[in-house]
């Protein structure tokens, strides 16, 4: 599904990020974890062709992400407000992004009714713009337009961050459901190991832009990355 | 402690990130303030020899006197658009163990060292040393002179309490309409002399200390209204409120004729109405429409021929073209928002594009037709309309949007528009050249060899031209985001 090769980054000097070779499978719920710095959120913006790679390639179905764009269409994703159109209201957000999709109304309604739970009443149907959403909220927004349109790569960066605890398991069970009915492949970073964890099969971690664990065994994850993060 | 809050302050502006990206936009700014004051203070020194040319015989003073109430009338309008409220450094300020009076005190006092509070001295000094002192003495002009900063001072507080009260609602609208038809409907319409009614007043000051007593207590008494106002609501929910969804789910149902390129006008429309620095543009382009009031009943621009004169043709090309000048100078920076979510879909860039250019051709379109009944000034006022339009959403809008696309810069799109240099470099000042130039350089030729309509002919004829080159035209635009859009998105994300 994703190749990453030989992807390096770098401003002027310092090397932000170096992959040499990263291979995610269609399917998959991969993790990304590592501190503050380790560039996780570098590598979704290069995948995602928001950064230009310094030397390297990502591919997504085989297609160079810097040299075509039709692979837009089926790759969702939430990394940061700037990724909203914040003078919308909720409902004319996601209707704008159904059009361009060009999902039907009764698609829409379809797909915001997995998100009942996780909204909670309090993103449908209000009158407020976004921009006047409470973080958590914004979030909830970000990863329900993310998953529009049927996308089969699903890229979210901390969608566990300013989330309340009953809205972080909600998001988990969404997550679980989703890779398990359509096959989604979902790239998630988070800080939260026990989430990450927990609907990962495969968890990455990055140390200084650099890939120093590939952890595919779940009975072993936790404790590896507990070690790594304690020592 | 004071030193301490306005040492933050200037900390605060050095370190913006608006400023450290454009020390030209502030040095050029910085200029043009110092160039303004420097005519008002001309305009001052000049003012006895002008009110002696205009009202010839009369006494100078009596003549000034008469037409003071006019220049605060004028003075209300422009610090209603251009005055800015201090409260915005609020938020960053309340939750320290300070008290609020203190808070309060300093910002408003702040706000008073501005180009704005010196106009009035600078303007009525030379006058009062020069031809009040002979009449009334030393003290006469003193009077006079303090009861003038009074009134102006006494604006400045008054105005930043009527902004913060009612800025954007239809009261402050209603108010300062009333307020232009008052200094309006009294000089031109005759209905009453506002100026001979204010009159007594301020000969009264050159006479008695009393109106300098009474109007530095009014001076005091609007500072205390305005403190009294920022104390009362010193908190965020107040000052600072989110503003009411007033317009949710409008849109033009016939955009959507255009697929996705109509949705994305749409957007950019809610974008422009959900904006106080958009609105702004927008409310501008429908004043610009009156434009034409000021020049084509000029006598001075009639040419005896019965020709076409030039300048005509820049006053047609900003009737139809204001809104994307000005709108479209800061082409991509109305999206620094949200550029990631146009590069993150399937022909994002390219729908954007088409999207502006149609809403861009759209309000042309509204521009040129609300400006047919300039008709009745005469049909060739129609056909300047008809050409410029058509060489505005035919070459001008590509030439904007081009030079726009230069190292566009991130703006925030709640400040108001009125000296908001956020988001303008040095491309946006270039753009005033071909602006200029552009249709004059068309016009021209076949006016000056053939006739003035040839050269009318030749610019609409260039428009249609362009029209017909839109989708390569277009493209150019295209092709110049998606090279440089790792740069750009990233500059909007403020990380260089």
């Amino acid at each position: 599904m994703i190749q990453i090769s030989q992807l390096k980054k770098q401003y002027k000097e310092a090397v932000v990020l170096n992959v040499e070779s990263l291979e995610i499978p269609g399917g998959e719920c991969f993790g990304l974890v590592g501190n503050n710095g380790a560039g996780k959120t570098t590598l979704f913006r290069i995948i995602l062709d928001l950064v230009r790679a310094s030397s390297g390639d990502v591919k997504i179905n085989g297609e160079d992400v810097s040299k075509t764009e039709t692979w837009k269409a089926k790759t969702g994703a939430y990394l940061d407000e700037h990724m909203l159109l914040v003078y919308l209201t909720p409902d004319e957000y996601f209707q704008t992004l159904s059009k361009i999709y060009g999902l039907s109304d009764a698609d829409l309604q379809l797909h915001l009714s997995k998100f009942t739970e996780l909204f909670n009443d309090e993103i449908l149907g209000k009158k407020k713009y976004i921009r006047d959403l409470s973080k958590g909220n914004l979030k909830k927004v970000g990863i329900a337009a993310a998953l529009m349109g049927n996308p089969e790569v699903v890229l979210l960066d901390e969608p566990f961050e300013n989330l309340d605890p009953s809205s972080q398991i909600r998001l988990k069970k969404l997550i679980l459901r989703e890779t398990e009915s359509t096959k989604v492949t979902f790239l998630i970073s988070s800080h939260d190991l026990n989430h990450v964890t927990e609907i990962c099969e495969r968890i990455v971690l990055l140390e200084k832009g650099k890939v120093i664990r590939d952890l595919r065994d779940k009975s072993e994850m936790m404790n590896e990355l507990e070690a790594y993060f304690t020592g | 402690m004071f030193f301490t809050l306005v040492r933050l302050q200037f900390l605060k502006s050095l370190r913006s990130t608006s400023f450290a990206k454009s020390v030209m936009t502030n040095i050029f700014l910085g200029f043009l303030i110092l160039l303004l004051l420097s005519y008002v203070l001309g305009a001052g020194l000049m003012l006895r020899k002008i009110v002696e040319i205009v009202a010839e015989g009369q006494d100078p003073l009596a003549v000034v006197n008469s037409y003071l109430i006019f220049f605060f009338l004028f003075e209300f309008m422009y610090r209603y658009f251009i005055q800015s409220l201090p409260v915005i450094e609020l938020e960053s300020l309340l939750h320290l163990p300070i008290g609020k009076a203190k808070i309060i005190h300093i910002l408003l006092i702040r706000s008073f060292f501005s180009p704005i509070s010196i106009i009035a001295l600078l303007l009525f000094l030379p006058f009062s040393l020069d031809v009040v002192r002979t009449q009334a003495g030393l003290a006469g002009a003193g009077f006079w002179m303090g009861s003038i900063l009074f009134i102006s001072w006494s604006i400045h507080w008054f105005m930043l309490w009527f902004k913060q009260r009612f800025e954007d609602g239809i009261i402050g609208l209603i108010v300062v309409f009333a307020v232009m038809t008052l200094g309006a409907g009294s000089s031109y319409m005759g209905w009453f002399n506002l100026g001979e009614i204010m009159k007594p007043v301020f000969d009264y000051a050159i006479a008695s200390p009393l109106p300098f007593a009474v109007l530095f207590l009014i001076m005091l008494g609007s500072y205390y209204l305005c403190f009294g106002f920022h104390v009362n609501n010193a908190y965020l929910e107040d000052l600072t409120e989110e503003e009411n969804v007033r317009f949710v789910n409008q849109s033009f149902g016939f955009l959507s004729r255009f697929g996705l390129a109509g949705e994305m006008a749409n957007l950019e429309w809610k974008l422009i109405i959900r904006h106080k620095k958009s609105r702004t543009y927008l409310m501008l382009s429908a004043f610009f429409l009156l434009y034409g009031l000021i020049f084509y009943t000029n006598p001075a621009y009639q040419s005896e021929d019965g020709g076409i004169s030039a300048i005509f043709i820049f006053v047609g090309v900003f009737i139809t073209g204001i809104f994307m000048i000005q709108y479209g100078q800061q082409f991509l920076s109305w999206n620094s928002g949200n550029f990631d979510f146009f590069l993150s879909q399937d022909q994002g860039v390219t729908a954007l594009v088409k999207g502006k250019y149609l809403l861009f051709i759209g309000i042309s379109i509204v521009c040129f037709l609300a400006s047919i009944p300039y008709v009745y000034f005469g049909v060739e006022i129609f056909f300047i309309h008809l050409a410029t339009f058509l060489f505005n959403i035919g070459i001008l809008i590509h030439v904007i949007i081009y030079f726009a696309l230069w190292k566009p810069k991130p703006m925030d799109l709640n400040k108001g528009a009125m000296f908001n240099y956020e988001g303008i470099g040095a491309a946006q000042f270039l753009i005033i050249i071909p602006m200029m130039a552009g249709p004059y350089l068309i016009y021209l030729p076949f006016s000056l060899l053939i006739s003035d309509y040839a050269g009318l002919v030749a610019l609409g004829v260039s428009g249609i031209i362009g029209l017909i080159a839109f989708k390569p035209l277009s493209q150019i635009i295209i092709t110049k985001i998606q090279s440089n859009k790792y740069e750009i998105s990233s500059s909007f994300r403020q990380e260089l």
